[in-house]
């Protein structure tokens, strides 16, 4: 059994869900995507709180 | 000259108080009336809740910061409010009472033009027999809700991780504790990282960590749920939070209200009328909000609180309450100024201000319990909210009583949300979100009720440098720095 499909079995309501690979996980940490992802989260923040002013 | 006073020196009433003194000249006064002696940057609460952050990183002393800004600085807390003075006088006036060490009990009158209240909640610990904050009010449950409260969780928590290590199974369970609580985020924010300290001290298999909430589905947030882009599918919150919480081994119970805590045991309704005993070895519970509990009187001393203040003690303004079936819910229900209906000199701002209804769909329980979550109303959109009303404040004092007021309806504001699960800059995973606007509006936005363009969730790292950041940048803001006013609420 691959790792992220562990906890599908321990409660019924994990059935129902998603539950990220390896590769999701993996990319989650991965400091150059994130240090992208910085970059695009904070662009979309500013936005949305200049929209708010 | 003109006085303005605020009650409240939180994030609402403290950008309200700064933007005021900022924007008006020396001639006019601006007061903080506030029973806290420190400023608390509350976000940050959770990391101290875990420990990975002290008291002294979240909170700063307000005396100082603003006697450099030339705000005079009342510790006390708000009492009574005389909106048409009393018999001698017309001049209005509030009382006080002081909080202050040194003159603790001393009643004070002041009288003001100009009134915001941004009081904030009262963390209606009471409303739940039982729930309490650990030591002076109740020992059965923990709270993170102040930067005391969450360094006495750190210190609860790791007795649990001392009998982890010992052999000694321990549950773990964390929520909210009143059916009609508020601020899921921070109990969400403080269970995952609880899971991430377990998991560092090599505890978590001896941990059975679980969630109750009042949500009636999982990513509700008090905000109806919301909608978001991600892989190219529009996808609810429900199916990003289950995500988060079936990766992280932690099941839930939903849809309930906490009824009774006593030593070790959550009594509890859910909506299908289950009535449910949950078992726990540490337990944080977000109490239910309520109004301060400020008494409004009449020129000739009769109580008028009920004309000024909703049921709920939070202060009504220029909102819709008529009473309406959900289905009639509007975005235009929301308040724009924030101006009380009845004394034109008098604003809320921050969660001091009653909300005309719910966001999310109201729920009752087959045996008539209500269960559902109240409308957010904490971190940007009540910065925003602060700011708006101190503009409007400034123009009518500047320009007269006729001045345009400003406005800043959260059903066009959006607001932006980290929730960490660790404190690393290279481990552990945040969820950043944003939410466009916070009060759906589904006559612009039908569908979602929301802009899905601005409406986005991620997990990953970059949300941990995000939340590191905000905690420096506000809190060097509240400190009115060099700069402070380029930095958005």
């Amino acid at each position: 059994m691959k790792p992220e499909e562990k906890n599908f079995e321990k409660y019924d309501q994990f059935t129902l869900t998603m539950i990220p690979g390896a590769f999701a996980k993996k990319m989650r940490t991965c400091l150059i995507f994130q240090a992208f992802r910085f970059a695009v989260i904070n662009i979309k923040m500013l936005v949305v709180v200049s929209k708010s002013h | 000259m003109a006085r303005l006073v605020i009650m409240g020196g939180g994030v609402s009433g403290h950008t309200a108080a700064t933007f005021a003194r900022k924007w008006l000249g020396k001639e006019h006064e601006v007061i903080v009336v506030t029973p806290n002696s420190q400023w608390n940057w509350i976000p940050s609460n959770i990391w101290v809740g875990v420990g990975q952050m002290t008291k002294q990183d979240v909170v700063f002393p307000l005396a100082p910061v603003y006697k450099k800004a030339g705000i005079d600085f009342k510790q006390a807390k708000a009492v009574s409010i005389h909106p048409d003075g009393n018999a001698d006088s017309d001049t209005p006036y509030i009382t006080i009472e002081s909080t202050s060490a040194d003159t603790a009990g001393q009643t004070e009158e002041i009288t003001y033009d100009y009134l915001i209240n941004a009081t904030g909640p009262k963390l209606n610990f009471g409303a739940t027999p039982g729930l309490g904050e650990g030591t002076t009010l109740g020992e059965h449950t923990v709270s993170v809700c102040t930067a005391d409260h969450a360094v006495h969780a750190n210190e609860e928590l790791r007795k649990i991780f001392d009998k982890a290590k010992a052999g000694e199974r321990q549950k773990i369970l964390v929520g909210t504790g009143h059916g009609m609580c508020t601020c899921q985020g921070a109990a969400f924010e403080y269970i995952f990282n609880i899971e991430h300290e377990a998991n560092k001290a090599g505890v978590r298999d001896m941990l059975d960590i679980k969630w109750i909430s009042n949500e009636s589905f999982m990513g509700d947030f008090g905000m109806g749920g919301l909608h978001m882009k991600v892989g190219g599918y529009v996808v609810s919150s429900k199916l990003f939070a289950e995500s988060l919480f079936a990766e992280r081994n932690v099941p839930w119970l939903i849809g309930a209200h906490v009824s009774k805590v006593e030593a070790g045991k959550a009594h509890y309704e859910q909506l299908d009328g289950t009535i449910g005993v949950e078992e726990f070895d540490f337990a944080m519970l977000i109490p239910p909000f309520a109004g301060v509990g400020i008494k409004a009187f009449t020129k000739d001393g009769s109580d008028m609180t009920d004309k000024i203040f909703a049921p709920n003690a939070f202060m009504k303004v220029d909102a819709d309450y008529t009473a309406k079936p959900y289905a009639e819910w509007k975005a235009s229900d929301w308040p724009r100024t924030y101006q009380n209906p009845d004394y034109k000199n008098m604003f809320a701002c921050g969660i001091a201000f009653a909300p005309p209804h719910l966001i999310s769909k109201p729920m009752k329980s087959v045996n008539g319990t209500p269960i559902n979550p109240t409308p957010p109303r904490t971190g940007m959109p009540a910065g925003i909210i602060g700011k708006a009303v101190a503009h409007s404040v400034c123009d009518m004092i500047k320009n007269g009583a006729d001045a345009k007021l400003h406005e800043a309806s959260m059903a066009e504001m959006g607001a932006a949300c980290v929730a960490s699960a660790g404190k690393g800059l290279t481990s552990g995973t945040a969820a950043a979100m944003t939410v466009y606007p916070v009060v759906p509006d589904f006559e612009t936005y039908p569908g979602t009720g929301r802009d899905t363009d601005y409406t986005f969730g991620e997990i990953g790292l970059a949300g941990h440098w995000i939340k590191h950041i905000l905690h420096h940048m506000f809190i060097y803001k509240a400190k009115l720095k060099p700069g402070w006013t380029l930095i958005p609420e």
